[in-house]
């Protein structure tokens, strides 16, 4: 059992995270950021199918079970642990690599769970990792938007953990297994809100976009690829199928490019855009059947790679000028082509252009569902694909690397490592849209799709070329301001500061009134009391207490003078009272 | 290099203009062609369809969201600190 942990590959990045201080020490940071998920992402090639029983409390638990499903997320979740921690080297600081490194424990642990259980520790241990990616930005909002990032998440964490206890009532079985949509009941319903928390699906989303532009440059690069897709992960384990995540995950689509099309933030839109992609693989998975769920597992695969790529060119952006806003960028293609080219490449593969990532995935998704008869779900689909080409595809690069204005910068290009980095999620962009059969031959289902097909290519042509028309014509009114918008996050945001003006005011006014009151009437009236008692004491006690000594003193000198002494008198006074009590009873 | 054909291109933003109407015109001459015998919704049948989803999607999706952030949605950037 012992040496079955030891081969977990999330047991790899605990100690790695352990040890990192220690690296740094000996100066060898570098090499071990590069060492350590170099072979979890060999090793995880070579894990049996099921490992790490522990007999826990009476709980069967698994640490480690791995089938078809599994496979997919753990070598995407691997791959970019490495592309993340190349490109986060020059970052000197182990606390932000040890932060991402747990975090990433977090998720495969996740990933490889068998039971229940099992998913709920690592999946704690994903938020409270986290959350440190926040921290270390070290500015106030940064702080600020962490703190509600980890009390939704351990909300969410709790809804969790409620729906557990409710299923292993009903069944005393914790085996982590896919539910089928006729016999789910409140326990499974409570599980899958827990899970679709953390899948940001509207309307618990607000997190994401509130969080993710405020974590660190690597921080933000490693977040936007594992809770979210973790989740889609273990829906994808447990509930295929389910109407409402179809129904749900369209609408996040929607809802995410929208806001996408509206905000200035770089990182922001990137972050509403994963409500976005999320929610195609949602969809995917509620539509249920093996083309949608292969859909859903391929587009968590292609969507990591090219969001964090997208995120590291923004990221690079931000590291080398400092500011991440639209409105303060543009024209920056001169000092920064390299950060550009990649940029454009994650650009193009989201938006799902052929020969790119995008291409080969979101299309199974999209035809799955028009197989299915969904029209309205596919029109949706297609309509969120017009808004990420229009929002990320073109506004976001276009605005920050050319655009009407030059923000008057000329910042230097990202550093050598940042680029390594970008080129390999760049390349992956690229090679899957190429050789799509490298991620096909990975998904859970075998794989009846040709995403190449004339048809396919011309409605992606018609799709890809009139959007960008559209912009053509519309691109004034798409220059953005230096605003925020207002999301669902309100509710707790305004809401919190409600509460404290209700503490505040009518609590603390209350409070202060009945002091008043107290110190008024209640004190003087203690007082009285206190005066009272103390007569009480003094005339009624004191006076009984000592009358009753005094009493006693002068009985007892009294009856001291009947105390002769002598025999004779005892003697005679008890014979006299013997007399007196028998005249007394025979005279009665 | 590329630097300098980017700021080459930029210059010619008529050439940009005629390159994109080419880009419409060939996915327009690429769709009489397809082969739309298995296509199973309705809309797949129709020439262009997708060019009309497209452009309508994307001119409404600007308008609508805009519109949506202009009326309601858009605040300053230190709304929740005030």
């Amino acid at each position: 059992m012992t040496s079955s942990i030891f081969m977990h590959p999330a047991t790899m990045f605990i100690i790695g995270a352990l040890l990192l201080p220690l690296a740094k020490v000996c100066r060898i940071q570098k090499l071990w950021l590069v060492l350590i998920p170099l072979v979890a992402f060999i090793q995880i090639h070579y894990l049996p199918e099921s490992f790490g029983h522990v007999e826990w409390l009476g709980f069967d638990l698994q640490f480690g079970r791995v089938d078809q499903l599994t496979t997919v997320f753990l070598h995407v979740f691997t791959l970019m642990a490495l592309i993340g921690s190349i490109f986060g080297l020059h970052v000197k600081e182990s606390g932000q690599h040890a932060a991402a490194w747990l975090y990433v424990a977090g998720s495969l642990g996740t990933t490889l769970a068998g039971d229940y259980l099992t998913v709920f520790i690592f999946w704690e241990l994903m938020a409270f990792a986290s959350v440190f990616l926040v921290w270390y930005r070290r500015r106030t909002k940064s702080i600020e938007a962490g703190f509600r990032y980890l009390l939704v998440h351990t909300f969410g964490g709790l809804v969790l953990l409620g729906g557990i206890f409710l299923h292993y009532q009903n069944g005393h079985d914790l085996s982590f297994v896919a539910i089928s949509p006729d016999s789910a009941t409140l326990a499974q319903y409570i599980i899958m809100v827990g899970f679709m928390l953390n899948a940001a699906v509207p309307p618990i989303h607000a997190w994401l976009p509130d969080a993710y532009p405020e974590a660190t440059v690597i921080g933000a690069v490693f977040m936007c690829a594992f809770t979210t897709k973790t989740a889609v992960y273990v829906l994808a384990r447990g509930f295929a199928g389910f109407e409402a995540l179809m129904i749900l995950g369209a609408i996040m689509t929607l809802y995410g490019v929208f806001y996408a099309v509206i905000e200035n933030d770089a990182r922001r839109i990137l972050a509403y855009h994963i409500v976005s992609q999320v929610g195609y693989m949602v969809c995917g998975i509620g539509i249920g059947t093996e083309m949608a769920v292969n859909g859903a597992a391929a587009h968590a695969y292609a969507h990591i790679l090219y969001k964090a790529l997208l995120f590291m060119g923004v990221g690079s952006v931000l590291e080398m000028t400092g500011r991440s806003k639209l409105s303060e960028l543009g024209g920056l293609y001169k000092y920064l082509p390299f950060t550009m080219i990649c940029t454009v490449i994650g650009g193009i593969a989201i938006s799902g252009f052929p020969l790119t990532s995008g291409f080969i995935s979101k299309s199974m998704i999209i035809a799955a569902a028009g197989e299915e008869h969904q029209i309205i779900i596919m029109l949706m689909l297609a309509l969120a694909a017009v808004g990420t080409f229009l929002s990320v595809g073109i506004k976001l690069p276009y605005f920050i690397f050319f655009g009407p204005n030059d923000c008057g910068l000329k910042p230097k290009e990202a550093y050598w490592n940042m680029k390594v980095g970008m080129s390999m999620a760049a390349f992956m962009c690229i090679f899957l849209g190429i050789f799509p059969d490298y991620l096909y031959n990975m998904l859970p289902y075998a794989v009846h799709w040709h995403p190449y097909t004339a048809h396919h290519l011309a409605e992606t042509f018609y799709l890809l070329g009139f959007t960008g028309f559209a912009f053509y014509l519309m691109v004034k009114y798409l220059r953005p301001h230096d605003v925020s918008n207002l999301d669902l996050d309100w509710f707790y945001r305004r809401g919190a500061g409600w509460f404290m003006w209700f503490a505040r005011h009518p609590v603390s006014a209350t409070n202060e009134w009945v002091s008043n009151v107290y110190k008024n009437v209640g004190l003087r009236l203690t007082m009285a009391l206190a005066k009272a008692l103390s007569w009480f004491d003094w005339e009624g006690i004191d006076w009984a207490l000592d009358g009753s000594a005094r009493g006693v003193v002068k009985g007892g000198e009294q009856v001291r003078q009947f105390q002769t002494g002598k025999l004779q008198h005892y003697i005679g006074a008890a014979v006299a009272l013997l007399f007196i009590v028998l005249i007394v009873v025979v005279l009665i | 290099m590329i630097v300098n054909f980017l700021t080459y291109l930029r210059e010619r933003p008529v050439f940009l203009k005629w390159l994109l109407v080419s880009f419409l015109a060939f996915s327009g001459v690429y769709d009489l062609f397809v082969d739309r015998h298995h296509a199973e919704f309705w809309g797949d049948h129709l020439v262009g369809f997708w060019a009309v989803f497209g452009f309508l999607g994307c001119m409404g999706m600007i308008v609508f969201c805009k519109g949506l952030s202009h009326v309601w949605l858009e605040r300053g950037t230190d709304h929740y600190d005030k």
